[in-house]
């Protein structure tokens, strides 16, 4: 059940995040101008909302991947295995994922 | 004025498999003259009768009750003996038929139903009475027999069990049929023990494996509607507690008239 409920709460923050990144990222006026992508990743602001979204992406990703794996028979018997790999999966990227955008710094 | 149809001779496609001699199976032809009124399973019993004796098939009633006759007949699970014959014939004046898929076959038709009868009594489908049993009888409001009547009229054909690719993939899933029994008593004002239901369905082999692909409703050849019984369940499987105490609330005027 939780993890369950953990993948569709995290597929309504998606929602949200996606249509961020849509029309931030693909639309105009702000696509492909680098200074603005730039100005964009250097906010502090920006920085923890790519931060949530990379943390969302990581949870909705690994639970539904969880899920599907666990649909065959021979896997199901060793759930608590791959959950427990799916977690350090999550973790190591999340915090791989964060670093990178936190400490990015514009080209002087 | 003739019909067409009704003296039409049409190819039945079998699927023969017997695991003792047979190392795969192999689909046999039979010829079948179509006579008016007649049934898949009408024509399973011709070519028996008076063709080959060894094609092997479970029936009981004829009457899409006993649910035995479940199979596989063109790509879709359904009952033979209330499958009209004419509404199967193909463009190349084929039938084909199989045993119903994801299922140990035993011989031809036949398949191994040993999971599927496991997973129903799994769910305790029995009605669980409250300690207090009402001298007289237990009354029920309209709308909550009404909430019942769907999962009631299930006859137990395994039609929506094989049918669904979850159970293809893992037959520890508790599976459609069974889901939709477990329903049937958690919403049953009778019955005492929803949240304990509740529990047993909403574990990693419960209601959270289904993944909404509908083939169940596609398969019930009683037009039920298992997925939105686990739907249900879903839903309720986050607040048992709750049920369970308006259950118990409900259950102290089980035997009180219900006000118009
Ligand atoms: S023979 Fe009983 S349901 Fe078909």
């Amino acid at each position: 059940m939780r993890t369950f409920q953990m993948q569709r709460y995290s597929a309504i923050a998606l929602l949200v995040f996606l249509t961020i990144h849509m029309i931030v990222v693909h639309y105009p006026p702000f696509h492909i101008d680098f200074g603005i992508i730039l100005e964009r990743m250097e906010s502090p602001v920006w920085k923890v909302i790519d931060i949530a979204f990379l943390f969302f992406v990581l949870m909705h990703a690994l639970t539904g991947a969880y899920m599907v794996i666990t649909d065959f028979e021979s896997a199901f018997n060793y759930r608590k295995g791959l959950a427990w790999a799916a977690i350090v999966i999550g973790v190591a990227a999340f915090f791989y994922g964060s670093a990178t955008i936190w400490a990015f710094q514009p080209p002087v | 004025m003739s019909n067409n149809n009704a003296q039409r001779t049409v190819t039945v496609r079998i699927q023969r498999f017997n695991p003792d001699t047979d190392k795969k199976p192999y689909m046999q032809d039979y010829q079948v003259e179509m006579k008016p009124g007649m049934t898949v399973l009408d024509a399973l019993h011709e070519i028996k009768t008076h063709q080959d004796g060894t094609v092997t098939y479970r029936r009981s009633c004829r009457h899409a009750i006993c649910g035995s006759c479940a199979m596989h007949i063109n790509g879709r699970n359904t009952l033979a003996c209330n499958t009209p014959l004419k509404n199967e014939v193909t463009h190349k004046n084929t039938v084909t038929i199989g045993p119903l898929p994801y299922l140990p076959v035993i011989k031809d038709m036949v398949v191994d139903r040993t999971t599927f009868w496991e997973e129903y009594l799994r769910v305790k489908p029995w009605l669980i009475p409250p300690d207090d049993i009402p001298e007289k009888e237990f009354r029920m409001s309209q709308d909550e027999v009404k909430a019942l009547h769907d999962a009631e009229t299930c006859i137990m054909c395994g039609a929506c069990y094989s049918s669904c690719a979850v159970i293809g993939l893992n037959k520890k899933y508790i599976g459609p049929h069974a889901l939709l029994k477990s329903f049937m008593r958690v919403l049953d004002p009778r019955d005492s023990s929803p949240a304990e239901r509740l529990e047993e369905v909403s574990g990693a082999d419960g209601v959270y494996r289904c993944h909404t692909i509908f083939n169940c409703i596609d398969a019930c050849p009683k037009g039920l509607n298992p997925t939105q019984a686990i739907e249900t369940l879903r839903k309720l499987a986050q607040k048992r507690q709750k049920l369970e105490e308006a259950r118990r609330e409900r259950q102290k005027h089980l035997n009180e008239p219900i006000p118009a």
